[in-house]
């Protein structure tokens, strides 16, 4: 992979990182602090679905260490807390919903003694008949997942339509049909849920947290303890990864009852990664039927695609994935026509949650799969499909939104095309070795930015002047490791024109630093970046107008911000910044600016059933290209080379450009060919890292990433955020690869992911179109 | 939990006469079995665990007056993987070595540890087999051999005596065999348990196969070995035609399970088809 050219600072964070200097919110262990760990019965009973009849804490207490065991009667306030439907319990007094409920929480002098208190704890839970498939959970009689809740076991149900797809397909001359399976997907971040928390004299509620969203969870534990949120402090430092799945509360609530009952002292609750597997959220298992028409020349006409949305045993924001996904449905395409229905159903499952490309990696593999099968269909170029039909500035989208924005996926796909691995991908195929057959596919995929319509996607920066004339910003969102904290430390620099080693950052606390929202959404450094320019502006001018005194000058005219000082050019003097702050009173060195994310207004299509967040108005773009060899014998995929051309606006730090593409892409690699989360009757069978396998660095092909022109007029420096899009590519992308070498008729056998040895194979067997499977 | 650091045999046999005592070679597997157990507070823990690492006697690698390659049972994967004489006279082993585990797997795990741990993935297992390779254990009564495929019993079952620890495999390296094969699918590049696993040895006579030893991992309770598929071999030279009708034999005869990394009808339709990758050998 290129290093980064030396004009290019390095990520603010890459020696911290490298050196393990970085001090994660595992890292804190707080003197004296107590360890906190949830009691989670479901999993070794093997009971998903079950009553609690009991808890026995008596062996647990007896073990020395075991200071509290706290279970549901315990709990102060409503005890459900959610992002938006608050209908999942701090500690389950009454009903698992799933293998992974937790009954009671634990307090313990050592992680020993908690060890062995969590093993001597015992719960009498009564198994219920279970819900474990979307479809079988809405079938009349299924078991409720939530007894008692208006509209049983469906969450969700909605619908967006733009002209008529159905007589549009009726009509069209050419229609392919496709159903489809995207399974369950688990973050594996390296970095487990964890977090430590303190009740302080003052009755505040300090807590560091591995968390995506700072501000809001304050809510979210308010809310499930019946505490005053804004009693509540979190920090939260440089997460080892989050991809989504530390985007609401995990040890959130968990913790903050354990520090009510710890007597003032620290409480450290750090998830192993069996719990991690067990509890935490995973990516919705979708099930997808679509119909694409077109005309004889390859002219889009119409789509109709049905999804159905497992959310596991609670809503937490399964409405808004499906959401996302069904605005995404039609595909990066001009379709005059389309309809998507929606359904998101409750079951026994692990709760399903945020997952980088939030429901449009599920989309994805459907609409691309479809493409490829029209291309066919046609006898056309599968590339060229997509430039007659890829949406550009001005068009109108699936969901009938006018892109008055940057849209450059024809650009995307340009550059895909005019790229070697494009252009030889005949000559691959050909030069298969026996047993071998080789192929070249590309996708087309795309993901909005931020929280939709609906919602304020707001974030408010503050930058500061220190004492020593340094600059301190005050970052309101979450660095998770995609390097959103170093493109701030550059834009500050940029802006304030300073050295980068000038720019200190203080990471998001919620005492220190300015309400915003999430870490989530491709919003974060387009958000706050955003915010922190005006910011920075509002600093600047007003430091080289604060210069006038001192400086002697009669008008704010030639006074300017140069690195270390302000400069008056007409006259050549110059006022130190450290001179200048302590010339000016603490309160006059900062600045504090916000930004709104701007809606889409003008939307042609109908939409029912969404509540908030519907529908978006910024998108990035990707062309993807997967160069593929399956063995014949074993059915084996590998991934020998991958290349991804992204359209996110103006580039700001390219080596935190293509680290975001080449990171989704891995992360979407991994999901196309090897993760596969099993599920028996709700259990998890692959519980952790030695069963549920994610790629090595075997398993990965280098990967380039280029950059399109692009400029997004309301981005920060034009810039569009790029986290997510990336792992909607290589599905589907490895997909057409597929079956670029095993032909349309293996193709149309896969269609349900991870693509594993056993699935190939079994496609070859019954495709039977292998050109070199016999060529030894 | 104690644990105990013998230097020579000596100590190594004392220790193990400790009550509750447990041999740890690597602790590749065992450590993360013993995690479980004490997570679960079901299964009792072993009361010391006996170190095998600072034994000189049981590492390292020579040649024996025969011409075998005698392997300490505590070496390293990643010794033997470094070793010219196995690299040269074992090369199925080594290939096999390469993609056991990862870089971390391989300095720590061990030879013996692989061989006791008696897992039908086990990945040197399959070369060891077919090879012929015979197992030295040593007790404080002395030493005795037996032949590798005796010694593993089932999963998780060797034939080791309370107090008796493996010292050595013995490897007779098999020059006559021109054809030499060893495969490892895994469902990744590393840090992947063996779905299927073949080690194939092929003596050639005037072109056609005198002698064939075929030896495959996870498709039974332990190494799987298929006369029929040998004898169908026998007497062919070693076209397509002839490795396409010993798969057939295999398939016919191999009765693997499903779990979780494949379902039995994979493993018995690959168990057959790598010998296909012996025709371009």
């Amino acid at each position: 992979m290129p290093l980064p050219s030396p004009s290019t600072p390095p990520r603010a964070d890459a020696l911290a990182k490298a050196t393990g200097a970085e001090r994660y919110a595992f890292d804190s262990i707080p003197e004296g602090c107590l360890h906190a760990g949830a009691f989670r019965p479901g999993a070794r009973l093997g009971i998903a679905h079950g009553r609690v009849r009991g808890v026995d804490a008596g062996a647990a207490l007896s073990i020395p260490g075991v200071v509290r065991v706290l279970t549901a009667a315990d709990v102060p306030g409503p005890n459900l807390h959610g992002i938006i439907h608050r209908d999942q319990p701090v500690l389950c007094g009454e009903v698992i919903r799933h293998a992974g409920d937790p009954v009671a929480l634990v307090l313990a002098e050592t992680p020993e003694a908690l060890r062995d208190g969590l093993a001597a704890l015992r719960a009498d839970i009564e198994p219920l008949p279970g819900a474990f498939d979307a479809a079988g959970a809405l079938k009349p009689g299924a078991p409720l997942v939530h007894a008692g809740r208006k509209g049983g076991n469906l969450l969700l149900r909605a619908k967006i339509e733009k002209g008529d797809a159905r007589a549009a397909l009726k009509n069209a001359p050419v229609v392919v049909r496709g159903e489809f399976f995207t399974p369950v997907q688990e973050h594996a971040f390296l970095e487990t849920q964890c977090g430590t928390a303190r009740l302080l004299p003052d009755g505040t509620l300090d807590m560091t947290l591995s968390t995506q969203s700072p501000f809001r969870d304050r809510f979210e534990i308010g809310a499930g303890l019946g505490l005053d949120p804004l009693s509540i402090r979190i920090r939260a430092p440089h997460l080892g990864g989050g991809f989504g799945g530390k985007d609401g509360a995990t040890v959130q609530c968990l913790l903050a009852l354990a520090a009510l009952n710890a007597g003032g002292r620290p409480v450290r609750m750090a998830w192993d990664r069996e719990e991690s597997v067990l509890a935490g959220f995973k990516r919705h298992a979708v099930r997808l039927r679509c119909a694409l028409g077109a005309d004889t020349d390859g002219t889009l006409l119409a789509h109709d695609c049905d999804m159905l949305f497992d959310t596991g045993a609670y809503a937490h924001l399964g409405g808004e994935v499906m959401e996302l996904s069904m605005e995404h449905a039609c595909g990066p395409y001009r379709i005059p026509n389309t309809r998507v229905t929606g359904r998101c159903v409750y079951t026994n499952n692990p709760i399903a949650g945020a997952f980088r490309g939030f429901g449009v990696a599920q989309a994805s593999p459907a609409f691309e799969g479809l493409m490829d099968e029209l291309a066919a269909k046609l006898g056309m170029d599968p590339l060229e499909l997509r430039r007659r039909n890829a949406l550009a500035g001005g068009d109108v989208n699936g969901a009938g939104v006018r892109l008055n924005a940057s849209a450059h996926l024809p650009e995307c796909l340009e550059a895909v095309a005019a790229h070697p691995l494009w252009a030889e991908r005949e000559a691959w195929r050909a030069s298969a070795p026996a047993f071998t057959m080789r192929g070249v596919g590309v996708a087309a995929v795309f993901n909005g930015m931020g929280y939709g319509r609906g919602l304020p996607d707001m974030a408010i920066a503050k930058v500061e002047l220190t004492d020593a004339g340094g600059f301190r910003v005050y970052v309101s969102v979450a660095d998770m490791g995609q390097g959103n904290a170093s493109a701030f430390a550059l834009l500050a620099a940029q802006e304030l024109n300073q050295p980068p080693s000038s720019i200190e950052l203080v990471m998001p606390d919620t005492e220190r630093c300015h309400p915003s929202g999430s870490s989530s959404a491709g919003r974060t450094t387009y958000t706050f970046g955003n915010a922190l320019i005006k910011a920075c502006a509002g600093l600047r001018a007003k430091l080289a107008s604060r210069a006038a005194m001192p400086l002697l000058r009669d008008t704010l005219d030639g006074l300017a911000l140069e690195p270390g000082r302000v400069v008056h050019a007409p006259s050549g003097k110059a006022l130190p910044l450290a001179v200048l702050a302590r010339f000016l009173p603490h309160d006059d060195r900062i600045c504090v600016a916000e930004f709104l994310m701007p809606v889409a207004q003008d939307v042609a299509g109908k939409a029912e059933g969404f509540l908030i967040g519907y529908p978006h108005l910024l998108f990035a773009y990707a062309a993807h290209l997967a160069r593929i060899e399956v063995d014949g014998l074993t059915g084996r995929v590998r991934v020998c080379d991958y290349l991804c051309a992204t359209d996110g606006g103006r580039v700001l730090h390219r080596q935190g450009f293509d680290q975001q593409a080449q990171g989704g892409a891995a992360q979407g690699i991994g999901y196309a060919l090897f993760e596969e989360f099993r599920l028996d009757a709700g259990r998890s069978t692959t519980g952790d890292l030695g069963t549920y396998l994610i790629p090595t660095a075997l398993d990965l092909p280098d990967i380039a990433s280029l950059a399109v022109d692009g400029c997004e007029e309301s981005g920060p420096h034009g810039l569009k955020g790029v986290g997510e899009v990336g792992l909607n590519g290589p599905a589907p992308a490895v997909a057409a690869a597929l079956r670029h070498c095993l032909g349309d008729a293996a193709a149309r056998r896969l269609r349900r992911l991870p693509f594993t040895p056993e699935r190939v194979l079994a496609a070859l067997k019954a495709g039977g179109t292998a050109r070199n499977r016999r060529r030894a | 939990m104690r644990v105990q650091s013998p230097r020579d045999l000596a100590e190594l046999f004392e220790a193990l006469q400790t009550p509750g005592a447990q041999p740890l070679a690597g602790g590749t597997d065992l450590l993360v079995r013993l995690r479980a157990a004490r997570k679960d507070g079901v299964k009792p823990l072993p009361a010391s665990l006996v170190r095998l690492d600072g034994v000189e006697a049981l590492r390292g690698v020579r040649r024996e007056a025969d011409g075998a390659l005698r392997l300490g049972a505590a070496s390293t994967h990643a010794e033997l993987l470094a070793h010219p004489l196995v690299r040269a006279a074992l090369p199925e082993l080594a290939a096999a070595l390469t993609q056991l585990g990862s870089p971390p797997i391989r300095n720590m795990g061990t030879l013996g540890g692989n061989i006791c741990t008696a897992s039908p993935a086990g990945d040197c297992l399959p070369p060891l087999y077919a090879l012929g390779a015979v197992v030295e254990l040593a007790s404080q009564a002395g030493a005795r051999r037996m032949r590798l495929a005796e010694f593993i019993a089932g999963p998780g079952r060797t034939g080791l005596k309370p107090g008796e620890v493996l010292a050595a495999a013995i490897v007779p390296p098999a020059p006559e065999f021109q054809v030499r094969h060893f495969e490892k699918v895994g469902r990744r590049g590393a840090l992947a348990i063996a779905v299927v696993s073949l080690s194939a040895l092929l003596r050639l006579e005037r072109g056609r196969i005198a002698e064939a030893r075929l030896a495959w991992g996870s498709v039974g309770p332990t190494v799987w070995r298929c006369p029929e598929a040998e004898a169908e071999l026998v007497g062919r030279k070693p076209t397509l035609a002839a490795l396409s009708a010993a798969a057939a034999v295999v398939r016919e005869n191999v009765r693997p399970i499903g779990d979780l990394r494949a379902s039995a009808d994979y493993r018995r339709q690959v168990a057959g088809n790598l010998l296909l990758r012996l025709a371009l050998l």
